[in-house]
Order: structure tokens, then sequence, then C-alpha cells
């Protein structure tokens, strides 16, 4: 499978007569974005805001982060199963506005999704200060169910990403990647004298709010499966995942994997990239070891010599992150784990909720514990309402001026788990 | 159905009970929840659900629910280690930050998402 990525550099956001994209610069027509939000009869009221990067803006609750994209060569089209016909995506040519993103903000439970701040300290936590962001403040309808306003919220995100993506159809990109999977005996042949490695993806699957959907299917529903890793990037996975602020994957980040972009950096150099196994992170114990016994077979089967694994979340997942380790090892890999660590503000009690012998080689992507000191923002977009009941917060944690006191979890992807953030720890 | 539920969380009582024969133990805490179903499995009774819930960390929800087995078997090892590594885990963030007092309201958001943890797992009503 062959994808090339046509990147358009977004260097500037506005509102416009049309959405369009001209010199760089991204015009979007409010009220066309409004109608799109609006479709779905659950939202009352959406309202679009621009936010820039370096300008003194918070936006909060945040939901999901999408990138907008199009597909301009080659079957399906983005978002396959969710909001455009199922069909293997990862194909052909796709455009991304690199710089923009859609944002989704709004409250959907009492306990909200986190922070992003365009400037100051807390901006250098979070990718989306760096960018070009369109912001989609949507409230639901009232008295309607929390999940069927997640699904509205996800879907009118989404949708816009799309739209504002089809902007860039006939745009030509300042940049073309191209990034090549073979199927698998073609890809071993290719490299032979490399090291075969893959990818194990744990996809947060446990429940409301906790949700993936890959094709549109609900990961909890799924089987341990193998993708080609261009698929991700036409939005084959996209995130239903919002209550953990720091190390939500967004569907930014689904379509941004680091792991697979540095991968394929590698591919061909030092290393034979044969491509992804998807999993899931589910609540029975039984359903962890189908799951991980599946994965440890995949491993066997596709003859890996070394995998990375990441997970989405802390606790639970933890379990199925050892146990994946394990049975990777098992089935003959090197196994390198990428997490992040809740060890307490001092750093000094276990980093995960489990362990196994074998996970003996972690990259950490930081401390969700540390705390932050955000200043106040010149504008709000979204509420600072829920700031003391959000993942991070606390009572005392937003001050009559504005500022905030925090857990670095209260800011959007922080310490991702993926590596896509700039926190690490080190042995020394 | 040789499973049973233990919890502090009201609505999983109210809307699983019927399916489940739930044990709805208000007056506990999150890690009194552990510390209970620690002491079944020492008594033989097999962990069946992970106790700690997926994005929310221990010290941010007061709600816990917890499938075990009904029928009391050899010690389960595994189970074991998960949950005593489980109460270890919500210990430290609890004696960091204890759980915040929330409004009825945030609770009641709490009770919802606990029992969808639970609940899409129950309906499968997954072969063990």
């Amino acid at each position: 499978m062959r994808l090339e990525l046509g990147k358009i550099f977004i260097k500037d956001v506005q509102f416009g007569e049309s959405t369009k994209v001209e010199n760089g610069t991204l015009y979007v027509n409010k009220q066309e974005l409004i109608d799109i939000a609006m479709e779905d009869d659950r939202i009352i009221n959406a309202t679009i805001e621009l936010a820039r990067s370096g300008e003194s803006v918070r936006i909060a609750p945040v939901k999901d982060v999408i990138e907008p994209r199009v597909k301009v060569e080659g079957e399906g089209n983005i978002f396959p199963g969710v909001i455009s016909k199922v069909k293997t995506v990862g194909s052909g040519r796709t455009h991304a506005l690199v710089g923009a993103n859609i944002v989704t903000a709004g409250k959907i439970v009492g306990f909200q999704e986190g922070i992003i701040d365009m400037s100051g300290p807390g901006a250098e936590y979070t990718p989306f200060s760096k960018t070009y962001n369109v912001c989609v403040v949507v409230e639901p309808k009232e008295g309607i169910e929390t999940h069927a306003y997640e699904e509205a919220a996800r879907l009118a995100g989404l949708k816009i990403g799309a739209y504002v993506g089809n902007a860039g159809k006939d745009v030509e990109p300042d940049e073309v990647v191209v990034y090549e999977t073979k199927p698998l005996l073609e890809q071993v042949a290719q490299y032979p004298n490399l090291p075969k490695v893959g990818y194990i993806h744990m996809l947060q699957s446990q429940g409301l709010l906790h949700d993936t959907y890959y094709y549109g299917v609900d990961a909890k529903e799924i089987v341990p499966t193998f993708m080609y890793p261009t698929e991700i990037m036409d939005g084959a996975i996209v995130s239903g995942n919002c209550v953990a602020p720091c190390d939500k994957v967004t569907t930014f980040h689904h379509l941004n994997n680091p792991v697979i972009e540095d991968l394929y950096k590698r591919h061909g150099k030092d290393l034979n990239f044969i491509g992804v196994i998807l999993t899931n992170e589910n609540v029975f114990l039984a359903d962890k070891e189908r799951s991980s016994d599946m994965v440890g077979k995949f491993v066997e089967f596709l003859g890996l010599d070394g995998v990375l694994i990441t997970e989405e979340g802390y606790g639970n997942p933890d379990t199925d992150l050892m146990m994946n380790c394990k049975k990777a090892t098992k089935a003959g890999a090197k196994v390198v784990l990428i997490t992040d660590e809740f060890p307490g503000r001092d750093g000094k009690s276990q980093s995960l909720a489990d362990a196994t012998h074998e996970a003996s080689a972690l990259v950490s992507c930081g401390n969700g514990n540390i705390i932050v000191e955000l200043p106040p923002m010149k504008k709000v977009i979204g509420t600072l309402d829920y700031v003391e009941t959000m993942i991070g917060g606390y009572e005392g944690s937003l001050r009559p001026d504005g500022s905030i006191e925090a857990e670095i979890q209260i800011i959007i992807a922080s310490t991702i788990a993926n590596g896509y953030n700039k926190l690490t720890a080190r042995n020394y | 159905m040789n499973k049973t539920i233990i919890t502090n969380n009201k609505l999983v009582y109210e809307k699983l009970n019927e399916k489940i024969e739930t044990q709805f133990l208000s007056k506990y805490s999150y890690i009194e929840i552990l510390e209970h179903v620690r002491d079944m499995i020492h008594e033989g009774n097999k962990l069946l659900t992970h106790p700690l819930s997926g994005s929310l960390k221990p010290n941010e929800t007061p709600f816990k629910s917890i499938v075990v087995s009904k029928k009391k078997e050899d010690l389960d090892l595994e189970g074991l280690s998960i949950i005593e590594d489980s109460i270890a885990s919500a210990q430290k963030f609890i004696s960091g930050k204890p759980t915040p007092q929330y409004n009825e309201r945030i609770l009641n958001d709490f009770r919802l998402i606990d029992l969808s943890l639970l609940e899409n797992a129950v309906n499968r009503m997954v072969c063990l």
C-alpha cells in the first residue's frame, strides 16, 4: 500500500466568504461550518472562533482535535465508516492542511476535558498552541444523554474537518511525502538483512467517553487485527475518548502518529517496518487475555524481530500493556514500551499500575502529576466553569483573575503516551 | 450466572442487579471496595474485571465496580497480584491528592461512567 501525503503548510487562519486556501492562509466561512454542526438535531447551538498560535487565548473544555485532510486520488474518503462510506483507505494521494486544526469544545459531563493555551507557559505542553485552530463550540439539546451528545460533538468535528480539508483538494502541496508498505512477503524480501519491526497500537476501548473507532467499529468489539500504517493517515481510526486530557490520543494524533512517522523515516535504512497490529484495552480480564494472546500470535506469525507498543490511558490499560509486552517477547520480539507516567508529584512512586519482568525497555513521555501555573489569558473560547473538576484540576485551581494552578494532566496531550510531546524522564 | 458485582455505585446496582447479582456497599470508599475484593480473592473468588478504570485516576472518581466469580476455586494468583497493584496505585493517588467532594450532578456523571465501563462488558456476556 502506497500513499502520497501532500502537505499544505498553513500559516494563518481567517474568516472569509468562502472556505479556501490561498498563499498559506486558510479562510473559513463561519456560517457554512455552523450549518454543518447544526445538521445534527442533538446540537442546539454552535459557534465558530479562531485561535492563532501566540495569541492570548485559552480553549476549554476541549474534546477532540482534527487535522483537515482530503482524498485526492485512491479509494475511499477521509474517516471511512464514520462520515464516509466504508472502503479501505491508505493508498493513492491525500492532502493535509498542516498547521490548521479543527478543535471541538463544549461541556459533556461535569468533570471535563482539558485546556489548550495558545501562548504562555501552558503553550509549551501542547502541540496545538503552535497551530491555527478553528474552534467549534457546541451546545447540546436539553435532556440529551451523555453518550448521544458525545457522538454528536465527535461527528460535528469530523465533518467539519473533512469539509475544511476539501479546500486543499486542488492546492499544490508545499511538500509531498511518500509512505509505502508492501504485502508481507514482498516487504520482508525488500530488505532481507534489516530487522523486521512492527508497531502494536493499543486503542482505548473501555466504555462511555473511553472509546476509539476503527472504520466505524467500536474498538472494544474488535479482535486484534493487522493494519497497513498508511490507513491511519486517511482517518481509519478516530478518537471518541474524552476524559483524560494529558494522555488523550486525539484524532489529530491518530492521523499524525509519531511512532508510524518515525518508523517510516528509518524504513529501509536500519529497519524494515512491517506494519501495525491494532488491539484494544477492555475491562474484562478475559478480553485482555484473548486480545494479548492474539497480539502475540501476530508477532510470531509476522516474524517480527522487534516491536514498539503504545497505550492510551492509565491503570487498567497498563495491564494490557504488560500482557502484550510479555507475549510479544515470548513470540520472539524485542519490545520497547512507550508511555507516560504517574509517579506522584515527587516522582517517587510506581509509574504504572502493573509491571512484568519482560518490560525492560521503556520510553517515558513525562510525569502527568507535575504542577503548572497558567497565567490568565485575554480571551477564553468555551468556558472555564469546569476547571476545578477537570482531570488535573482541584479546588482552588481557578483563581479570580483567571489564572490556573493545576497538574499538567489538565493540558491536552501534555504527556501523550505515543511520544507526540516534548516531555520525558531519564535514568542517570 | 456465575458472577457477582461488588460496587459502591447505586446506579450499577439499579441497572445491573437483575442481570447479575450485585453487592451494593453504599458506605464503602473506592479503596474499601478494592480491599473487599482482595479479601474475596483470598477466599477463592476469581477476579474477572480490571479494578482500575480507564482514563480516570483512582483519586478522580469515588465509584468503583468490580466483577468477581461467585464460585470459589483455587487462589487466583494473577488476580491477587492485579488487585494488590491496584490498591497500591490507588493509595498513591489518594494520599497525594484526595478525591474531591463533588456536587451531586458531578457524582451522577461519575456514576454513569462507572456503569458504562461495566455495562458494555456485561451486556456482551463474554465467555470466561
